[in-house]
C-alpha cells in the first residue's frame, strides 16, 4: 500500500508498506491496528470514505475503488489525497 | 506569427471613443499577460489617490499568451482595477469563453477609461468597436442581458456583463459571463460607476501560433497525461464541492461567521448531496475537465432553481457560514447572486456578520426591516440577498461590505466584521491553517483565497498549526499564483496538467519569445507582478499595519474545530517578518530598493521612496 504524506505522519514517515486483507477495508483495518488513527483520518463523520481521498488499485481505472472492493495477492493499493484547496 | 495579437482596445467612455493600440513587446516579455500586464498598465496610468468609483479609475481586461489556444484551461481573463472595497489594487481572474473570443477578434485586452453620461455597452466584431446605448439593458439581470444581447447580435455572441448589483454600486459586484464570475473586490461596481453594462463580441478563430507543430506536440503530451489524471476526474465529477467534508473535519471550514468549526448536518450540503441533483458539467473554453456542476432543484420551496455551482466557496459562504444546511437554498441563492451580479463570498460574509450582530443584540428587527436573523434561516438569507442586490433598506448597508457597515453601526460591530483591508475572508479558517492566514493577511487585494495556496498545509503534508517557518513557503505560493494569473492558467493544478517546463515549451511555441524557455524566467514574472502590486499599494498608503487578521483570529480560541480546537493566531508578527525577508521587503512591508532593481523595477524606486514612510 502506498500512503500520501498526510498518512505517513501515522506510519513514522514510511510511504510504502505491505498489508493483508481480502478487501480494501480489511487492509485499512489492519493499518489501523498498526497505526491507530490512520483509518479514521480517511473517513467522514458517518464513517464513509472522504472524497478528498481516493483509493486506487494497481494504478488502473480513472475512478477510485470502494472500501468493499476485493483485493488479491500482490495488488498495489494507492491512496491519493485531493485536499488541496478550491 | 504569435499567439499574442499585440494590441488592445482603449475605451474612452466619457467621449464615447475607442481606439486600438499596440502592446509594447517589452511589456509582454516582462509581464507575460493577464494579471501581470494588467497591473503594469494600471501602475503606469493611475495616479495615486484616485477615487475608485470616479471617472479617473480604469478597468483592465487582459488575456494571456496561451489564451484561445488549444492548451488546457488557459483561456481565462484577468480583471484589474483599483478596488472600491479596499482602495488597493484589485485583481481577479474569470473563466468562461468571453476572453477567448476577444482574442479571436484580434485583441489581447481592453482598457476602460472615463465614465459614460448614460448606460452603454460595447460591441466588438469584424467591422470594429462600437460603444452603443444600453438603455434597453440597464436594469436587466445578467441572464436577461445575455439573452437580449444574443437576440440583437446573434446566438453566438459572447457576453460579459454586470447585473443590477453593479448598476446600483453594491461594493462587491462582479462581471458575469454565462455562469462564470470574475471581479471579487468590486470590479463590477467600478464598471457600474462608469455606466458600462456589457461587453459583447462576435468573432471566429483560430489564432496564429509561432510554431504550431511544436505547440501541438507538447500539448498532446499534456492532454495524454490529463486523460488518466485521477485529480482531474475528481474535479470533473464533483467540482470543488468534495472539499467541504474534508475541511470541516479538520476545522478549516468556518461556521457562524468564524465563531466555530463544526457544522451540524454538514453532510446535507456535501458533494454526495449535491451530485444527486447535478444535471451536467459546464466549463471554460478549451478545458476537457469542465469542473462546473450544473444542478437543478426539483420540488420544495426552490423548485426549478438552477445554477452552475455552488462551488466550495459558496457552499461555505451561503451555507456553513450561516449554519445553513439546506442544499436547495444554496442552488437558489447561488443563482440569485449570479443574476444580480453579486460576489457570493462577500455577500455571505455580510449576511453572516448581520446574523452575528443579531445574535448578540447589537442590531434588532428595527434595523433589519423587520427580519429575524437566526442561524440556519435560509429564507431570511434569500431576502437579504435581494435587498443587497437591489440596495433596498437594510441591504443598502450590507452592500457596503462588513468594514464600512460596521463603522456605521458602531456598538462594537467592528469586532465581528471578518475582513482584511476591507475584503471579507474566504472559506478558510486562519486559526486552523496558519499558512493560509498569512496569505490572507499579506494579500495585496485583501482576504482572497486566490492569492496563493499553501497546498502542503491544506493537504496535511505540512503542519497546519505551527506559526514558524512558513514565510518562505507563503511567499513562494503568492509568487506562483501571480505567475499562473499572468500565463493565465487555471489555479487547479490537476485541470491544466502541465509541468513548469511544459508550460515554458508551450509559451515559446505559441509566442516565439525565447526568453520564455526558462521556467525560472516565467516564475520571475510572478514575483515582479506581486512586487509591483505591493508598490501600487505603497503609493496608496498601505504598509505592514494593513497586513493583519481580524481581531477574532488573534484573540479568540477557535471552538469545536477538531484538531484545531483552541487555536489562536499568536505569531502573525513573526510570520510577517519571515514573509517580508523572503521577498526582499523591509520589515515595514515595503519592497527594498535592491529587490526592485533585481526585478527590473528600478523605475518605481522613486515612487516607493516618496510614498513610504
Amino acid at each position: 500500500m502506498k500512503l500520501p504524506p498526510v498518512l505517513q505522519e501515522f506510519s513514522g514517515g514510511v510511504e510504502t508498506l505491505e498489508v493483508e486483507g481480502t478487501t480494501v477495508n480489511e487492509c485499512l483495518e489492519e493499518l489501523e491496528a498498526r497505526f491507530p488513527g490512520m483509518r479514521q483520518s480517511l473517513l467522514d463523520r458517518q464513517g464513509k470514505l472522504l472524497r478528498a481521498f481516493g483509493i486506487y488499485l494497481n494504478s488502473g481505472g480513472l475512478r477510485p475503488v470502494e472500501l468493499a472492493s476485493p483485493v488479491a495477492d500482490g495488488d498495489e493499493i494507492v491512496i491519493l489525497n485531493f485536499l488541496m484547496g478550491g | 506569427m504569435s499567439s499574442y495579437n499585440g494590441r488592445l482596445i482603449r475605451l474612452d467612455l466619457t467621449n464615447r471613443r475607442s481606439r486600438v493600440e499596440g502592446i509594447p513587446e517589452r511589456r509582454m516579455k516582462e509581464y507575460l499577460g493577464g494579471r501581470g500586464v494588467g497591473v503594469s498598465y494600471l501602475y503606469d496610468e493611475l495616479k495615486p489617490g484616485v477615487e475608485p468609483l470616479s471617472a479617473d479609475n480604469k478597468v483592465i481586461l487582459m488575456m494571456g499568451p496561451l489564451g484561445a489556444t488549444q492548451a488546457m484551461s488557459v483561456s481565462r481573463m484577468a480583471l484589474v482595477t483599483k478596488s472600491p472595497m479596499t482602495g488597493a489594487i484589485a485583481k481577479s481572474v474569470m473563466g468562461g469563453n468571453f476572453g477567448a473570443y476577444l482574442k479571436f477578434a484580434g485583441y489581447d485586452g481592453i482598457i476602460v477609461e472615463g465614465e459614460a453620461d448614460k448606460p452603454v455597452y460595447v460591441h466588438i466584431d469584424k467591422d470594429g468597436i462600437k460603444i452603443l446605448d444600453a438603455a434597453g439593458l440597464w436594469g436587466l439581470d445578467t441572464q436577461q442581458t445575455h439573452e437580449k444581447l444574443r437576440q440583437m447580435h446573434g446566438k453566438a455572441t459572447q457576453v460579459a456583463c454586470i447585473g443590477p448589483a453593479g448598476e446600483r454600486l453594491v461594493r462587491y459586484a462582479l462581471l458575469i459571463s454565462n455562469l462564470r464570475c470574475g471581479g471579487r473586490t468590486g470590479v463590477g461596481t467600478v464598471l457600474g460607476a462608469k455606466k458600462l453594462k456589457a461587453f459583447a463580441v462576435n468573432s471566429a478563430g483560430p489564432l496564429s501560433l509561432y510554431d504550431a507543430e511544436g505547440f501541438r506536440k507538447v500539448n498532446k503530451e499534456v492532454i495524454e497525461g490529463l486523460k488518466t489524471s485521477p485529480g482531474r476526474i475528481r474535479m470533473s465529477d464533483f467540482g470543488t464541492s468534495y472539499l467541504t467534508l474534508g475541511f470541516e473535519k479538520v476545522g478549516i471550514f468556518p461556521v457562524k461567521n468564524f465563531q466555530e468549526g463544526h457544522l451540524e448536518g454538514v453532510e446535507k450540503i456535501s458533494e454526495e448531496a449535491l451530485v444527486s441533483i447535478k444535471t451536467k458539467n459546464d466549463g471554460c473554453y478549451g478545458c476537457m475537465t469542465k469542473c462546473g456542476q450544473v444542478r437543478k432543484v426539483s420540488g420544495g420551496s426552490y423548485d426549478g432553481a438552477t445554477s452552475e455551482g455552488p462551488d466550495y466557496e459558496t457552499i461555505w459562504s451561503l451555507g456553513g457560514n450561516l449554519a445553513n444546511t439546506d442544499k436547495d437554498s444554496l442552488i437558489a441563492a447561488d443563482s440569485l447572486c449570479d443574476r444580480l451580479g453579486l460576489d457570493t463570498v462577500s455577500a455571505g460574509n455580510s449576511i453572516g456578520f448581520a446574523y452575528e450582530l443579531y445574535q448578540r443584540g447589537i442590531i434588532t428587527k428595527k434595523d433589519t426591516d423587520g427580519l429575524e436573523l437566526n442561524w440556519g434561516d435560509h429564507a431570511a438569507m434569500m431576502k437579504l440577498l435581494e435587498k443587497i442586490g437591489n440596495r433596498e433598506g437594510f441591504g443598502q448597508l450590507l452592500g457596503e461590505g462588513t468594514k464600512r457597515a460596521a463603522a456605521k453601526i458602531g456598538k462594537g460591530a467592528e469586532d465581528y466584521a471578518i475582513q482584511v483591508k476591507g475584503l471579507e475572508l474566504p472559506a478558510y479558517e486562519p486559526r486552523a491553517v496558519k499558512g493560509y492566514g498569512l496569505v490572507l493577511a499579506t494579500s495585496n487585494i485583501g482576504a482572497s483565497h486566490m492569492y496563493g495556496r499553501p497546498r502542503d498545509e491544506l493537504s496535511g503534508k505540512k503542519d497546519r498549526l505551527t506559526e514558524v517557518d512558513k514565510g518562505k513557503d507563503i511567499a513562494q505560493a503568492e509568487i506562483s499564483q501571480a505567475t499562473q494569473d499572468s500565463v493565465i492558467q487555471c489555479s487547479f493544478g490537476p485541470v491544466t496538467g502541465f509541468s513548469p517546463q511544459q508550460r515554458s515549451d508551450l509559451l515559446v511555441a505559441a509566442t516565439g519569445f525565447k526568453e520564455f524557455a526558462d521556467p525560472a524566467y516565467i516564475e520571475k514574472v510572478g514575483e515582479r507582478t506581486l512586487c509591483l502590486e505591493r508598490c501600487f499599494n505603497v503609493r496608496e498608503g498601505f504598509d505592514r499595519k494593513d497586513d493583519t487578521l481580524p481581531k477574532r483570529m488573534r484573540t479568540e480560541p477557535l471552538k469545536d474545530a477538531g484538531p484545531a480546537t483552541g487555536q489562536v493566531f499568536k505569531n502573525l508578527d513573526g510570520l510577517l517578518d519571515e514573509f517580508y525577508d523572503a521577498l526582499g521587503y523591509t520589515r515595514q512591508g515595503i519592497p527594498s530598493e535592491a529587490k526592485l532593481k533585481e526585478l527590473g523595477l528600478g523605475g518605481v524606486v522613486k515612487d516607493v521612496k516618496k510614498y513610504s514612510k
